[in-house]
Parts: C-alpha cells; structure tokens; sequence
C-alpha cells in the first residue's frame, strides 16, 4: 500500500524505484521455489505413504476376518491372536524396562548438562541409534538366548527391544525437558525449593507431553520391529504360557516376514491382515503422539 | 533507622568479568529501595546477591558481606532454600507455574511449612487478598494459572511469594512487561507490602521510582554511583552521571 503510494506518478527516485522493483521480483521468484520444493517434498511423501496405506488396506481389509482375532495361528492359517498378544506383551514388556531407564538417563543429562557422565550418556545414545537393529538381536542372541541359555523367548525380546528405544526415549526426555523455560525453574528455586523439588514438581510436569510423545514413538518402534525379534522371540504358534525364558513368543510381524512367501493363500492373507494390523497400531500411536503434542500447545 | 540489610565491600564475578566493585549500601527496613542505572551496571546482579540466585550457575561468585540480622548471606554454611523462604522474588516476565492459581500459592508454602487443609485455604486468601487479586480468582481457584491476564500473572506471582511470609521481597523490573494499568496496580501494592516487608526494587522507569521508592541508588558499570531518598535523587543528585541518567542524557 505504502509501495503504491510511492510509486505514484511522481516518484522521486526513479532509479531506486527499478531498483526496488527488481528486488521484489527476484524475492517472489525465490519465494515461489522454495513453495514450489516444499510441495514437491509434501507430494512425494504422501504419495509414499498413500500407496503404502492403500495397499496394505487394500490387501489387507479382506484378510481381516474375525477369526483373525479369535484363533491362534495352525501351520499356515487360522488366526493371529497369538501373534496380537505377543506383539502388545513384547511392546509393554520393553517399556515397562525402557521408559523408567530411559525417563531417568534424560533427566540426569538435562539437570547436569555439563557433566562428563551427561555427555557419555548423550554420545552412547547417539551411537545407539545408530546400530542396526538386526545387530542388537544378534547381541540379544548371542548373550541371552546363548549366552544365558534363555533359549527363544519373551525375557530376551523384551530386554533386547527395551535396549532398542532406551535412546530414543532418553533424548526425547532431555530435549523436552531442556525447553522447559528457565524462568519458571529460577521461579521456583526462589521460593526455596531445592533441585530434587524443581525437577519433579515443576520441570517434569511441563516436560510430560515431550516425554510421552517420545514414549509413544518407541512404542511404536517396538511393535513395527522384525529383525532384532527374530534372534530373540523365536515364534510361536501358541498363546503365551506366562513364561519369561524357554518359551518362544509369536509376534505380527513375524508373521508378515514369513507368511508373505509361502504358496499358500491362506497365509498370504494372514501376512497382509498382519500387515494391516501393525500399520494401524502404528498409526493410532502416531496420532496419539500428535494430540498430546497438540494439547500441550493448546494448554500454553 | 536500622536496616534490614547491610551491604558491605560486595564484588561479583561472572566468570572473569567484574560485575559488582566493592558495593556498600544499606537496605532499611519496611521501606522500598529502588536500584537504577543503564543495562548491564550491575542492579539486578546486585539483586540476585540478596537472595542467592547465582548460586545456580557454576562460574559465578561474590565476595564480601551482606549482613541480614547478623548473618552474613553470601558467606558459607548459609541454608539456602530457607534463605530464600526469607527473601522473596518477583521477576520480570510473570512465571505462573503449570498448576491451578491454588496450587500456585499452595507450592511455595509447602516446601517450608505442613499446615492443615483450613490453614493453607486461609493462606491461599490472605495472600491473594494482599496481592488484589482475590476477588477476581477468588471463583475459579482451581482453573490454570495460564489461563490468567498478564498482569494477574504477575500478582499471582506476588502472591505465591509473600504466602512464604518472607522479610524481605526483592522485584526485578516488576512491571516491565505489564501494561499501563497493570503497572500501576503492582506499584500500588508495592506501596502496600513495605508496611509488613522491607522491598528493594530494579527499574528503567525513573517515574516508577520517584513514585514508589523511599531510597534510590543509582548503579553505573558495575559501581554504585550515589544513594540518596528518592526525593533527593530526582531533585538534587549529588553526582553528574546520576544527573545525567535521571534526565535523560544517556542510558
């Protein structure tokens, strides 16, 4: 508006004038590229992910009879409750170890950040997650099912997957807890309140929907993970006996990894109904991250 | 008059930096101090002093006395959490915690005393009350202190601070980030709170503190330039550069 008007048409500074005009074309046409990058960067994600979902759903809707919640798996058919259980048993069994460990690990690097022992804690994670997760089962292998004589079963699983997202969740702690705003902790220390109090009164409380967010994400980490269970879990086509060693467990993606190339139909169904299953756990978790995330911001 | 606090040959230190130089000046009691001078010459450093706030970060250290009935504040052995039971803190921009306004008041009580359901509900309304805040909170006590205007933020910070019952309050730009009205609502009650607290005030507002406070030191790189009553300070400064800053011509 203000443009318009200077550009009337006694504009005193004609060559400014160009000048400035030249400017605004070059920043809208740098403004159009990067628009342009980010749709482009939006469409191909999306359409991965749309094909993804649409086949799986596809595939996967027609396979997912109630049987397959109902009965456990016969050789190459019948249902997936055994694989359903052991999959939420192998999920809440790895949190129940990683979230204490994980939780604590990230508030001792945000609270003494300085610290050698922080770093260490903040490198080992970091190298952590990048290990491959078809190594970590073969550790879990090696010194648990080997190594302990655990044999197949839900204790090695757990602890191996428990080992798998301990870094995601104890960065994600630090991370929310290093925002929370300093002012309201030297707040609170100015009323007389001592470390111990400000960290579990004031810091964790406003770190929570962080810290759950990244509880969620390695939740759902466990339930979409082969590899490392595979060393571990062994399968089994049985509902879980209440043992922790020498039992092996079934889990649903087991069943996609190994159903998927067999001449069967019946067990080409159960690996896209097992495919089916784990994207929607997956999904449902992802959205739960996002509402609390959402309602954390609603609530600022 | 004998004061409440008494600053003797303090120096601060941010590291290597300098901060504070051999400050001596006297906070009487029930009275409100006021503490001016340009950024960075040392006010709020001075301020953090009182109640130990340095404490907090490694690398910062202060030598010298600030004798408070007959103890020396910065010196070793000082409990701390009770020092800071007994000099208070607002600051700036309002901090509310992520609570109700009731659990606000009820944290900082909690952490010095045990007192039963009916005594902290009484406290909760004495310290709201004395905050002017009461009868606008006084229905929704258990709503989120986020939920309140800013300048309700910060006397809900006020009120959280004098439910510990302190001596002394220390306000750090109380009403920098207030509105018109707001401010004045908080130099109000600053005026109120000296008859039962002594208070010692940083500000860039030369009205504020010819308005609220009693005393005025004037701070300067790190020095205290000139104390003198507030009166005497934007009448008759003693000093050139006081002078110089309370009109205006640098700062």
């Amino acid at each position: 508006m203000s443009g318009a008007a200077l550009t009337g048409e006694e504009a005193p500074f004609p060559q400014r004038e160009a000048a400035r005009l030249g400017r605004m074309r070059r920043r809208r046409m740098q403004s159009l590229l990067g628009w342009g990058l980010c749709a482009l960067g939006f469409g191909l994600l999306a359409f991965a992910m749309g094909w993804i979902l649409l086949l799986v759903l596809l595939r996967g809707i027609s396979a997912l009879t109630p049987k397959v919640f109902l009965e456990v798996t016969q050789g190459t058919g019948g249902g997936l409750l055994n694989a359903i259980e052991g999959t939420l048993l192998i999920g809440a069994g790895s949190m129940l170890l990683a979230v204490p460990l994980g939780v604590a690990a990230g508030m001792y690097a945000a609270q003494f950040k300085h610290s050698w022992f922080a770093s260490a804690i903040r490198f080992m994670a970091d190298v952590l997650v990048g290990v491959p997760s078809i190594v970590l089962g073969y550790f879990g292998y090696i010194t648990m099912v080997e190594g302990l004589g655990w044999q197949f079963s839900l204790a090695a699983a757990c602890i191996t997957i428990a080992i798998l997202c301990l870094p995601y969740i104890c960065r994600t702690t630090e991370l929310a807890l290093s925002q929370v705003p300093a002012a309201m902790q030297e707040a609170a220390f100015a009323l007389g309140a001592g470390e111990g109090r400000v960290a579990w009164r004031i810091a964790l409380p406003v770190a929570m929907p962080g810290i759950l967010t990244g509880v969620l994400l390695a939740f759902a980490i466990s339930v979409g993970e082969t590899a490392p269970l595979i060393y571990t879990a062994g399968w089994s086509s049985y509902l879980w006996n209440g043992q922790l060693v020498r039992s092996p467990v079934g889990y649903l993606t087991y069943a996609i990894w190994a159903f998927i190339n067999e001449p069967f139909a019946s067990a080409n169904a159960l690996a896209y109904a097992a495919a089916l299953l784990v994207t929607l756990i997956v999904l449902l978790i992802s959205i739960a991250a996002r509402l609390v995330l959402l309602r954390r911001q609603g609530a600022r | 008059m004998t004061p409440k606090i008494a600053i003797h040959g303090l120096d601060f230190y941010y590291g290597a930096n300098h901060a504070l130089k051999s400050i001596t000046l006297d906070f009487p009691e029930r009275q409100v101090s006021a503490l001016i001078g340009p950024s960075g010459c040392g006010k709020s450093t001075l301020l953090r002093c009182l109640n130990r706030m340095y404490d907090l970060y490694p690398g910062q250290h202060a030598t010298g006395e600030v004798m408070m009935d007959g103890m020396n504040v910065i010196g070793p052995g000082v409990d701390v959490d009770l020092l800071r039971s007994r000099v208070g803190m607002v600051f700036q921009k309002p901090t509310p915690f992520p609570m109700s306004i009731r659990e606000n008041i009820a944290f900082g009580v909690r952490l010095h005393e045990r007192p039963s359901r009916a005594e902290m509900e009484e406290r909760v309304e004495w310290s709201l009350t004395r905050a002017a805040l009461w009868d606008e909170v006084k229905d929704r006590l258990h709503t989120p202190a986020t939920g309140l205007s800013g300048g309700q933020q910060q006397r809900l910070c006020i009120a959280r601070t004098i439910a510990v019952r302190p001596e002394v309050i220390l306000f750090d730009e109380p009403t920098s980030a207030l509105d018109p009205i707001s401010t004045l609502k908080v130099e109000e009650l600053i005026d109120e709170l000296k008859r039962d607290f002594t208070i010692a005030m940083v500000t860039h507002n030369m009205q504020q503190a010819a308005r609220v406070a009693d005393q005025v030191a004037f701070f300067y790189l790190g020095e205290m330039v000139e104390v003198a009553s507030a009166t005497t300070m934007f009448t008759a400064p003693r000093e050139k550069r006081t002078q110089d800053y309370i009109t205006g011509r640098f700062g």
